[in-house]
């Protein structure tokens, strides 16, 4: 493993799955995989993984849904949505929610491992905590 | 010589109405020795005395002359018998002309008299009929709604000709009149008349006013209702504009005179603006409903382009994914194919979007263009009732707690959302949504408490701009239903609309369920990460 960063796909697009894993396997991630929101919810709780690049619109449960119920977790993992979605509002409700950084479709690649590696090591996540400190503070006590 | 200065009397006094007969009045009242403003009764009794008078003295100058002669010779007159028989006759003969001269100048008077009456009767009855026609065209000019066009014109009807019960009915069709404004006998509203049936069928057809006295012979008239064959006297004039035949006017009154020629006319001429009124409300409001499908066609356009411009996007993510996956330095040749394949797929796949896209508006129906997906219809239901409490018309839910249905998501929260709408329009409250699984398809049903739909209509309502109830004023273009009609056939469904357990309205969705045979279709989610996983891996 070798303390290669884990990242869960999620998204319902195969060809997206399919190329986000191969482009971030040669980045150097450790990718899985999730085609809709259980999926997610259930390798999130069976596997841990450092990061989540979520979609927004997925059938059954949405990329919403699972913001929702991850914010409820006690050990949340940092959430990446990326989403052909591009309004404002979409993104506010995506930090509101609790979203590390927000990506819309179609994404440069380059931009993409970028921002992973910047949510990684902290840096979107604190200028959030910053932006929502008690937000994070409410999330935490609820636990 | 009498018919002579009648006439010359009329010549003259209709251009100035009865200012120039009001002088001829005062001349002949002043040679009759009457009040300036003489009435015929004063004439009568100056007729009267004058003949008893003039009686009178003829008699007694005819007395005298008979009996002078016995005249003895102590008299102081001195006269001879013959000369005085001579003029007495005179005096009698001159007294005589004098009062057949008088009595000529009474009865012009009298005729004069009768004539000012006349003019004058005219005038107010034309004075009504041009304040009725000012006030039509007041209509014309002033009010739009079609409904308001025809209580108007009927109140105006009645009003003038003193009617107590009247309806218009307006040809729906070619063969068809149904009364969509009546007054007098309410029951009658909604009733429909075959051309060439009954009284208004047969103006209809014929195009000419038709005056009636007393009980319609149903020989005359076949197919007449019991309930036209009531009033006494009765008017039914056809409403043309242009030519084209709108409907027909009537008006009947069941006590007062009988109708005249006269107010035949007037209705006739009544029903000219009136025509005309009901042509422009018609216009306006098809109009106004063109307006509100323009209206709607652009918002779904621009509702369109916003999915349309979401859409592409994925494909784009995917093509430049793999374009950027592929410069990996370590890549397999299977690989490097399965990449190809994708970016192959993803152009295809947009290729695909623009086909449809210029489809989509050759039809002049954008934004039906569904995306099917699995959705579950319980949770979004839920979701769009949450929006409508929110927007102020609670519903209550009854689903499963889930619900999964083929469609797409966009056309069913519309549909949802339209028949929300409608039940808070047209219905009561409460506002119920039930799922329910039966087989192969899911039966969603939106339930008010509200009068329903009578069978009648539950097709017509689907149909563009067809509104249940057209005499109410509430808000609506009419396309609402349509639009929930188009989105479930486009998601493969269908919609229709019964009576519910309540009585109210139920409108229901039928929608397939996602099959087995959808799975295996389509790239389903639970094989999709084994699939990117093996093909990532190569083997």
């Amino acid at each position: 493993m070798g303390g290669k960063p884990r990242i869960l796909i999620v998204d319902d697009e195969p060809d997206v799955l399919l190329t986000l894993r191969l482009l971030l396997e040669g980045e150097g991630f450790e990718p899985s995989l999730a085609a809709e929101g259980e999926t997610a919810l259930r390798r999130i709780d069976e596997e841990s993984p450092d990061l989540v690049l979520l979609d927004i619109m997925m059938p059954v449960l949405d990329g919403w849904m699972v913001l929702a119920q991850l914010a409820d977790r006690p050990r949340r993992p940092r959430v990446v949505v990326c989403s052909a979605k591009t309004g404002e509002l979409d993104i506010a409700r995506a930090r509101e929610l609790g979203a590390a950084a927000y990506i819309t479709k179609p994404f440069d690649p380059a931009d993409l491992v970028e921002t992973l590696r910047d949510v990684l090591a902290g840096k979107r996540n604190e200028a959030r905590a910053v932006q929502h400190p008690a937000q994070d503070d409410e999330a935490n006590s609820r636990t | 010589m009498m018919s002579g200065v009648t006439t010359t009397d009329q010549r003259e006094t209709t251009p100035s109405r009865t200012a120039s007969v009001r002088g001829e009045i005062r001349r002949e009242a002043r040679i009759a020795g009457l009040h300036r403003e003489p009435s015929l009764g004063a004439i009568k009794s100056r007729r009267v005395q004058l003949s008893l008078v003039a009686f009178g003295v003829v008699v007694a100058l005819l007395l005298v002359t008979t009996f002078a002669s016995g005249w003895g010779p102590d008299s102081d007159i001195v006269v001879s018998p013959t000369v005085l028989r001579i003029g007495l006759i005179a005096l009698a003969i001159g007294f005589t002309i004098y009062a057949i001269e008088k009595e000529l100048h009474l009865r012009k008077l009298a005729r004069l008299l009768e004539d000012e009456f006349a003019i004058n009767t005219a005038l107010s009855q034309s004075l009504h009929q041009y304040s009725a026609l000012v006030a039509a065209s007041r209509v014309v000019n002033s009010v739009l709604e079609l409904e308001d066009v025809l209580d108007v014109i009927l109140e105006n009807a009645l009003d003038m000709l003193d009617g107590d019960r009247g309806s218009i009915m307006l040809l729906e069709g070619s063969d068809e009149l149904r009364a969509v404004a009546v007054q007098g006998h309410e029951g009658a509203k909604g009733a429909v008349v075959k051309v060439g049936e009954s009284i208004s069928g047969q103006v209809a057809r014929t195009r000419e006013p038709l005056i009636l006295f007393g009980a319609a012979d149903e020989n005359r008239f076949p197919g007449l209702h019991k309930r036209d064959s009531a009033p006494w006297s009765a008017m039914c004039v056809p409403l043309e504009n242009r030519g084209e035949l709108l409907g027909v006017l009537n008006v009947s009154r069941s006590e007062g005179g009988e109708y005249e020629e006269y107010d035949l006319q007037t209705l006739r001429l009544f029903g000219e603006p009136a025509a005309a009124a009901i042509a422009n409300a018609r216009l306006y409001e098809s109009e106004r409903a063109h307006v509100a499908e323009l209206l709607e066609i652009d918002r779904m356009k621009s509702e369109f382009m916003a999915s349309m411009g979401h859409e592409l996007r994925t494909p784009l993510t995917s093509i430049r994914g793999a374009v950027a996956a592929s410069r990996r330095p370590v890549l397999s040749d299977e690989e490097r194919g399965h990449l190809l394949d994708v970016v192959d797929r993803q152009a295809q796949r947009l290729h695909y979007m623009v086909e449809e896209m210029l489809t989509s508006s050759k039809q002049r129906t954008p934004g039906v263009m569904p995306m099917m997906r699995p959705v579950d219809l319980a949770a979004l239901v839920r979701l769009v009732a949450l929006d409508s409490q929110v927007a102020g018309r609670p519903v209550a839910v009854e689903a499963p707690k889930s619900c999964e249905v083929r469609g797409d998501p966009e056309s069913l929260r519309r549909i949802v959302g339209n028949l929300i709408e409608n039940a808070f329009k047209y219905g009561a409250l409460p506002v119920r949504l039930t799922i329910e699984q039966d087989g192969s398809q899911v039966l969603l049903s939106v339930l008010d408490a509200g009068p329903g739909v009578p069978p009648e209509e539950r097709e017509k309502i689907f149909e563009r701009y067809y509104r249940a109830d057209r005499t109410d004023s509430r808000p609506g273009h009419g396309l609402g239903l349509p639009i929930v009609r188009g989105l479930v056939t486009a998601c493969g469904g269908t919609v229709w609309v019964d009576e519910g357990p309540e009585g109210g309205a139920a409108f229901r969705v039928a929608l397939p369920v996602r099959s087995e045979h959808d799975r295996a279709a389509e790239p389903a989610p639970p094989d999709v990460e084994e699939q990117a996983w093996a093909a990532s891996r190569g083997s």
